[in-house]
């Protein structure tokens, strides 16, 4: 009866979009940290290129100055990429100054990067000179800058291909657990139909199935072994409550006893009538749920209504409540006549029975529903447990407690909806699909 | 009359031989399906009650037997399976009636009677008592040849003393015969004792020769002189 449902309440994604977020993140690092390494490894190389360039050219020009003293004579970078400076006399650090900086290229008319080599040496004549080399930058800047739109190129080309894969393969592998959780939302314990997992070639999801298959079928086992205990039980009684019925009207019937011996024994007469009384409504109740009442016809609710409330009057008249039916539609539904028989007797009889001397029940029918308000007490059922078995509101010894529980129980099983409501009178209604 | 009993159950059968020799039928019991094959097959009687479920067998073949030898006896199933494919299948098979179990004697009485009637097309249909005669065909009753008025439900009370006379009537057992399963509420004996003596009080106003009677705390009597 209670469908409480928790886990659609909490907002959760696919299987899909759920690694695939993470998958998104996860290479975003791992490609942004291995792009950073990349690109340090590269710029090393290429200054590394540059300055081993650079070392070359210093070595190739202190040798031509050697050679030839005119070479010295260079004070300005012309078409030569180097200028020498010649320094007073002097003690000087040989070793070689690499800097990085920029310079005004005409050519692209702005600021270009260029490495600069400074060092000292001295000539052939011992007097110390600066040499300056320097050599551009732009191509290998230039290197540098694809290999980053490369890298980003790489990595939207990562995600896009890993996000396809991923819903390809996904798809794929996990078709047949989809499958399973559709059976599974489909099936419904109780209805006769065995649960038989999907074929998967996955084998964790093949031995889920065959498990969840288990699982369904010792609960299907029980489910109905139960009821079928309910069932075989109230049928065991029937024999030892007849006998002893029987024996009971024949000794009372026999023997010449003082009235109040006769009183005793008709209240063990009243008690085992009760009991004749329980247990029918509980085979009545197992019969519904193993849907032992298949065929089905359709039933005027407005005939079948007038005729038991004319069934019902003596009763009604003698109880001084005033029985109103009022019309307003025609209904008729496709089911067990039996079973709308005894639904409708359970709604009246409720509402003759939980009611006082100088009420009222009004039945009002609908083309969609019908609905039953008595008088009674003051105070609302609990709406929790109304159609509960064994839920008795008053103290009344003789009501088995079971008659709303059929009412419930029919009605489930043509999936209609029955409703509890007080507003100053307590109303049944049952609502009946639209249209059929 | 004679009756056959096929009932595994001791206690039931005795205790429904018991009851119905009190109505002077001859009564025969057979413990299970095979006896009953035999007594069938032996003899001839009036009725014939048979439970369903049997040692080393099944009622409803009885029944299907009974009709194989074109007897002309009143079936009647009596069977815990208050099953409705049991009662169509035993109704198709030529069973008169199907009574669930556990039912009340006056009941079981009442069944036998109609069923033995609606068997024998022997002109008289009336049931009588004292002065008083009822058709239950035509749903009229007459004290001393003088038409009594009755409404449906004391018609059906009347008619259910009737079939049952000088025998302790269980007042469920009333209740449920005239009004319907339904009618199983503590106040129904009050319910039923208004509307019985409504009865008692036209049928002593038409000066009728039968009474009835209250036993207390388990129902009712109709007694003739």
């Amino acid at each position: 009866m209670n469908t409480t449902n928790t886990s659609s309440n909490k907002k959760s994604s696919s299987l899909q979009n759920y690694t695939l977020r993470y998958l998104i993140v996860a290479l975003l690092v791992v490609v942004a940290v291995w792009a950073g390494l990349f690109y340090a490894v590269i710029l090393d190389e290429v200054y590394d290129n540059i300055d081993d360039g650079l070392k070359n050219s210093k070595i190739l020009i202190e040798r031509e100055a050697y050679a030839n003293p005119d070479v010295l004579n260079t004070p300005e970078f012309g078409i030569n990429q180097f200028k020498i400076t010649p320094l007073p006399k002097g003690s000087y650090d040989f070793s070689n100054k690499l800097i990085s900086t920029f310079e005004f290229s005409e050519y692209d008319d702005e600021d270009q990067p260029i490495r600069i080599l400074e060092t000292v040496f001295n000539d052939a004549k011992g007097n110390p000179y600066k040499l300056t080399i320097r050599a551009s930058m732009v191509e290998e800047d230039e290197l540098l800058e694809d290999l980053l739109t490369a890298l980003v190129s790489l990595y939207v080309m990562l995600v896009v291909s890993i996000a396809l894969l991923n819903r390809f393969i996904l798809r794929k592998v996990w078709k047949s657990f989809y499958q399973l959780l559709d059976k599974l939302k489909n099936y419904k314990l109780g209805t006769g139909k065995a649960f038989t997992a999907p074929e998967s070639h996955v084998s964790e999801f093949e031995v889920l199935g065959h498990e969840l298959e288990d699982l369904l079928h010792r609960s299907e086992a029980i489910y109905s072994s139960q009821k079928q205990f309910i069932e075989n039980a109230s049928h065991e009684l029937q024999t030892p409550l007849a006998i002893s019925l029987n024996k009971l009207e024949l000794f009372a019937e026999n023997s010449n006893l003082p009235n109040e011996q006769m009183m005793e024994i008709g209240k063990i007469s009243d008690t085992l009538n009760r009991l004749v009384r329980l247990n029918k409504s509980l085979l009545l109740l197992s019969k519904i749920e193993n849907r032992q009442y298949a065929d089905e016809e359709p039933v005027n609710f407005n005939e079948l209504i007038t005729q038991l409330t004319d069934d019902f009057s003596d009763l009604a008249e003698f109880r001084e409540i005033k029985i109103d039916v009022v019309q307003q539609g025609k209904l008729s539904f496709p089911m067990n006549k039996g079973l709308a028989l005894t639904l409708v007797t359970n709604l009246l009889k409720n509402a003759l029975v939980h009611n006082h001397a100088g009420g009222m029940v009004t039945i009002t029918i609908i083309h969609n529903s019908l609905s039953v308000q008595n008088t009674g007490s003051n105070k609302p059922l609990d709406d929790e447990q109304v159609f509960d078995r064994f839920y008795r509101s008053s103290n009344n010894e003789q009501s088995t407690g079971l008659g709303l529980s059929i009412v419930w129980s029919i009605a489930n099983s043509y999936k209609l909806a029955v409703k509890y409501s007080y507003t100053g009178i307590h109303t049944f209604t049952i609502q009946f699909p639209d249209k059929r | 009359m004679k009756i056959l009993i096929v009932e595994d159950e001791q206690g039931l059968r005795e205790v429904i031989r018991e009851s119905l020799e009190k109505e002077k039928y001859l009564v025969e019991t057979a413990h299970d399906y095979i006896s009953g094959i035999d007594k069938i097959g032996s003899y001839d009687y009036d009725c014939v009650l048979i439970d369903i479920m049997l040692p080393n067998g099944s009622g409803l073949d009885l029944v299907r037997e009974l009709k194989n030898l074109n007897k002309k006896e009143a079936v009647i199933i009596i069977s815990a399976k208050d099953s409705v494919d049991d009662k169509v299948t035993g109704l198709d098979l030529g069973a008169d009636d199907y009574l669930a179990k556990p039912f009340h004697l006056a009941e079981l009485h009442a069944r036998i009677k109609s069923a033995i009637r609606r068997k024998s097309h022997d002109g008289d249909s009336f049931i009588t008592l004292g002065n008083i005669k009822l058709s239950p065909e035509l749903r009229t009753v007459t004290v001393d040849n003088n038409y009594l008025t009755l409404n449906r439900k004391e018609f059906d009370l009347l008619y259910y003393f009737m079939i049952n006379p000088n025998r302790l009537v269980n007042k469920t057992a009333l209740a449920e015969s005239v009004w319907g399963d339904y009618i199983d509420q503590a106040d129904n004996l009050d319910f039923v004792y208004s509307q019985i003596k409504n009865l008692r009080k036209k049928l002593k106003d038409a000066a009728a020769e039968a009474d009835i009677q209250a036993v207390y705390g388990m129902g009712y009597k109709i007694t003739a002189p």
